[in-house]
């Protein structure tokens, strides 16, 4: 996704048109705020022989650690097969094909106690075709899911494009206030708070979204943590939207994710939606593809009325189907190897943090890691973190701030490590010399304010010096 | 479909008695996604409307509902209506589903169909096709004046149940599916397979064309479809990827002959025509806003512009009738569209756009340059935006109607508001390949359709088959085009002998997938009960048609029906149809004197 800096209070329209309603101005509007980064990178890639001096996106979580591993299985011969019925007109929720495959790989890699239901499979064409959809079904207009932040930045898009679905965020705080605590950790308590506010703001909140393994933090929550959130939703009548987008992209072996899908019993089962989608566990953003796994079948009827204009081509859906059911390549050859590479990139980013002194949580899923700036922000305030934000992009390197995550304190960036070892070690270097720029900068300005006192406190009726003024 | 009281102006045009606003909830004007009320008030407003809107020819308001004869007086019908919902929504949104292509397909047995089928060898007597080419074989019913110019439409008129688990409008997106999954049910546990279920049901319903899938095969086969790119695998331009957008550009320049060439930066590209109008609907109306639309019109659209957008149609009612300058049936005339934007302003609503089919579905009919002309110079007086929906550009396969594209018009009278939409779903036969471009002058939509098309992107790979498809020139003008039209010629002769053998009038001019045949002949009432009542014996012998109603037809009994299958199919197919009509007593006095069967 690109960059997401949509905040309700802070986005005005930009965008003057006779032409266009008033909801075209606004979509038009936050797609410039939110993609004008994304777009310029678009316009201005770097290219390591052909453009050095272009854009290092560090920013889009896009997986492009294992691309050469999918082009090459995408091109096998098994891939190129057509038929008439992927040609014309098809089931709306999906080829019947390939629901049935997606029942049987999550089935499998969810670690499902029973077998998965192609009927409770939806197919559209992207995770942000569920979300909108779901937020279309799930909310009436004006409506709202709960969400902790910091979040991915892309369902403040998604609900607001089409749906119109408020997001209340549960703002989580990187310090630890309990034992056994972590930062920015989820409690029952921070979402009942959250709840209550909404409440007495006269808000509706209709549902809870949790993504696991969390973007940006790379938390994966435990099956009890889980279970107090699903137990939570239950007794406020919510439902639960859990996004699994990266759920093969835990490389940390210490780690075991647990689906929401391997739960023996789910306390709402008719209120737990899953989505799950090939754009990061396997490399594929450019395919268009999303699942929604969801026990209730009036949930699964609405959200197939989207089909229509959510579809995805025939000859694609059997490749994806291909794909999937290719268990011996995906154990033996892909998963082996993505995790790997995503070891080593994380190391390699981690290495350097540590080295810069730059505090990270340090987990061991996702293709990211959450960065603490703080330092360099002076004050430590949201206008500094979009100053430090343009400095990125001055050297040509494209970060996500905190605010673009909802996140409460300013200072934190997003910081993709699933980029190709070259194109990650000139990202590093840009960003190992904006930092020393910052500091210098810091320092300087450090330097003025106390000359300024010094001198204010001793002369006050003088005006500052002109090499001061300069800067 | 109006609403009670709302239309006092357009109601004295017609002989229809004033019939009293029944006790329905108050009118809001709010979009239906926006309110919270209950099930029951839709409901209410919604089926007394439809009652209000049923043609009648006699002075009093009659409504048979199926099963049985009864008529019924108005708070009966109303009564009735209010019940379980009584014309069962399944069968009204059937074929609009159907349309849509709510089908899988059906298997292929034979790869050619011009030499088998019959009646291939004289394409070039097709009687009906000289002069203005229209067939203009349409029995005449004195006592059935027009009763209304337009209507707005409201999507969720049928609407009848509430989930627990849905939002309000979750719940009417969930009837939606509902009510066309029990029609696509029916068809699927039942499609006709030559081998193995040679009494399944034959589907004429749905616009596809099923007759160039060996030519579609073999190209999407060639190795230049195979590439596997890198960069086909991330994120694109949201807008499309460049190369696919240069080649849409050239490849309308090309056969829209437009006078200069298109750019690709006026391009965008989705997944398929329906996101497209899903998407202008968003950004060129406030909810509740509407799009005048000429009807009959493929019904799809209503949903297109619906489902997230809340935007209505107004139906602009055209006429079978010949009357006063028209020139064939069912002609859009600017006074049709000025009389029906006038009619949904005093209603206070808000009319944004017009949508315009060119070659038209279900028609088949072909709008001159002039008349595109006229109605562009009607859209500018007004501010409207004008979506012209080519579709079917190249499956014109009768040359001598002279098809232009609005693109090759020298000026447009409003270049901004003017927005083209086509797609590769008809025209090349591929309606699983999910491919749809807008070509707008307009950077403001362009880019206010782009915002959206995250939600409506289509693969990279694709893309890149898309582009390889419509790069190669020498296939398309030298084997694609020349044998789809040849094979779309040979089914129409086939079917439209068939018809004209049988003394049923209809429709078509040479252009599309499908004749608009007039069966009202056929109805023992005017009444779209007795359309859909036949449409279900249609049904029962196992073959299936789309009914007027599903195009928002004025007129009961008029049906399409699709001819673009292979041989074996559309014979059988329209055998059934033949012992359907056979068995179907007929009203005598409205029955067309034989001798206009030919002309």
């Amino acid at each position: 996704m690109g960059q997401m800096f949509y905040q309700e209070s802070d986005f005005e329209n930009t965008v003057i048109s006779y032409d266009l309603s008033n909801r075209g101005i606004d979509i038009s509007a936050l797609y410039h705020l939110s993609f004008q980064d994304y777009n310029t990178y678009q316009g201005n890639k770097y290219h390591k022989d052909k453009n050095t001096l272009g854009y290092i996106n560090l920013g889009t979580s896009e997986n492009k650690l294992c691309t050469d591993l999918l082009a090459e299985r995408l091109s096998q011969s098994d891939m190129t097969y057509i038929d008439e019925d992927l040609l014309q007109y098809t089931d709306w929720r999906g080829q019947p094909f390939l629901r049935k495959e997606v029942a049987r790989f999550l089935t499998f890699y969810c670690k499902t106690p029973e077998f998965l239901d192609p009927e409770n499979v939806v197919i559209l064409n992207g995770h942000s075709a569920v979300f909108s959809a779901l937020a279309m079904v799930l909310c009436d207009p004006g409506e709202a899911f709960l969400v902790p932040t910091p979040s991915y930045g892309g369902f403040a898009f998604s609900t607001h494009l089409y749906a119109k679905v408020k997001l209340v965020p549960v703002h989580l705080e990187s310090q630890v206030t309990e034992a056994n605590g972590y930062p920015f950790q989820l409690t029952v308590d921070k979402l009942e708070q959250a709840l209550l506010g909404a409440k007495i703001e006269g808000k509706k909140v209709r549902g809870l979204v949790l993504i696991n393994p969390q973007n940006p933090l790379g938390d994966v929550y435990s099956q009890d943590s889980m279970m107090e959130y699903l137990e939570f939703a239950k007794k406020y009548n919510l439902h639960v939207i859990v996004d699994e987008m990266y759920m093969l992209s835990v490389f940390d072996e210490a780690i075991t994710f647990h689906s929401v899908l391997s739960m023996k019993s789910l306390p709402d089962p008719n209120k737990t939606h899953v989505i799950w989608g090939t754009s990061k566990d396997f490399c594929i953003s450019g395919f268009r593809f999303g699942a929604l796994y969801t026990h209730n079948r009036e949930v699964a009827s609405a959200m197939s009325s989207f089909g229509y204009l959510h579809s995805i081509s025939g000859i694609a859906q059997y490749k994806l189907r291909q794909l999937l059911q290719d268990r011996e390549w995906i154990d033996n050859v892909y998963l082996p190897s993505y995790h790997f590479r995503l070891q080593e990139a994380h190391r390699y980013v981690t290495h350097k943090l540590k080295a810069l002194k730059v505090p990270f949580l340090n987990r061991g899923s996702g293709l990211y890691v959450w960065i603490n700036l703080k330092q360099y922000l002076d004050p430590c305030t949201f206008e500094e973190e979009l100053l430090l934000h343009h400095r990125f992009l001055d050297h040509k390197l494209i970060l996500s701030p905190g605010k673009a995550f909802m996140c409460k304190e300013p200072g934190w960036f997003r910081l993709i490590f699933a980029a190709r070892p070259h194109l990650l070690r000139s990202g590093m270097h840009r960003f190992q010399q904006v930092l020393v720029e910052q500091e210098q900068e810091h320092r300087v300005k450090q330097l003025e304010d106390a000359m300024k006192e010094e001198v204010s406190t001793s002369q006050p009726e003088t005006p500052a010096s002109p090499v001061l003024r300069k800067s | 479909m109006t609403r009670p009281g709302e239309n006092s102006d357009t109601d004295n045009a017609s002989p229809e008695p004033r019939v009293p606003a029944p006790p329905a909830p108050p009118r809001r004007r709010e979009p239906r996604f926006a309110e919270q009320e209950g099930p029951a008030g839709p409901r209410a407003r919604g089926l007394s409307a439809q009652v209000l809107a049923l043609p009648s020819r006699s002075p009093r308001l009659q409504l048979s509902l199926p099963p049985g004869n009864q008529e019924l007086t108005l708070p009966a019908a109303l009564a009735v209506l209010q019940g379980p919902c009584a014309l069962p929504p399944a069968l009204a949104a059937l074929s609009q589903i159907l349309e849509a292509g709510h089908m899988s397909t059906l298997p292929q047995k034979e790869s050619r169909m011009t030499t088998a089928c019959p009646g291939s060898d004289s394409i070039q007597g097709l009687p009906g096709n000289k002069g203005d080419g229209l067939e203009r074989e349409c029995s005449r019913k004195p006592d059935q004046k027009p009763l209304k110019f337009y209507g707005v439409g409201d999507p969720t008129a049928m609407f009848c149940s509430s989930s627990p688990y849905l939002s309000s409008r979750g719940s009417i997106i969930k009837w939606f599916w509902d009510s066309a999954e029990e029609g696509y049910r029916t068809y699927h546990m039942d499609e006709y397979d030559e081998d193995k279920n040679p009494s399944g049901i034959i589907n004429l319903g749905t616009s596809e064309n099923k007759l160039c899938f060996d030519l579609l095969s073999r190209r999407l086969s060639q190795s230049d479809m195979l590439q596997v790119e890198p960069s086909l695998l991330q994120y694109p331009d949201w807008r499309g990827h460049l190369f696919l957008r240069e080649e849409v550009a050239r490849f309308l320049s090309f056969y829209c002959r437009s006078p200069a060439p298109l750019k690709p930066e006026n391009v965008v590209v989705l997944n398929g025509s329906a996101s497209l109008f899903s998407a202008l609907a968003m950004v060129l109306c406030e909810a509740a806003e509407a799009f005048l639309i000429p009807a009959p019109y493929y019904g799809a659209i209503t949903q297109h512009v619906y489902l997230y957008g809340n935007v209505r149609l107004v139906y602009v009612y055209l006429d079978s009738e010949v009357t006063g300058l028209e020139t064939r049936p069912f002609q859009l005339t600017v006074e049709k569209l000025e009389m029906a934007l006038q009619g949904a302003n005093s209603e206070g609503v808000k009319v944004k756009g017009l949508i315009l089919i060119n070659p038209q579905n279900p028609l088949g009919d072909i709008y001159s340059p002039a008349e595109l002309q006229e109605y562009l110079e009607f859209a500018k007086r007004h501010e409207l935006h004008v979506m012209v929906d080519e579709v079917y550009m190249l499956s014109v396969f009768e040359e001598s109607v002279g098809y232009r594209s609005v693109l090759s018009l020298e000026r447009l009278p409003d270049p901004q508001r003017t927005h083209v939409v086509w797609a590769t779903s008809k025209d090349f036969g591929i309606s699983g390949l999910r491919f749809g471009t807008l070509y707008t002058e307009n950077q403001d939509v362009a880019t206010a359709v782009t915002s959206l098309c995250r939600y409506h992107g289509l693969s990279g790979l694709t893309q890149y088959q898309m582009a390889q498809l419509l790069r190669d020139r020498d296939w398309i003008n030298q084997v694609y085009l020349p044998e789809n039209h040849a094979r779309l010629k040979a089914a129409h002769t086939y079917v439209s002998e068939d018809l004209r053998a049988l003394g049923i009038p209809f429709v078509s001019r040479g252009a599309g997938f499908f004749i608009w045949v007039d069966l009202r002949k056929y109805l023992p009432e005017a009444t779209f009960e007795e359309e859909v009542r036949l449409w279900r014996r249609f049904l029962e012998n196992k073959v299936l048609l789309s009914f007027g109603k599903a195009f928002e037809c004025k007129e009961p009994g008029w049906f399409r029906l699709v001819f673009s299958d292979k041989t074996h199919r559309l014979r059988l197919g329209m055998q059934r149809v033949r012992q359907v009509l056979e068995g179907q007593p007929q009203v005598a006095e409205d029955a067309p004197p034989r001798q206009n069967q030919e002309p």
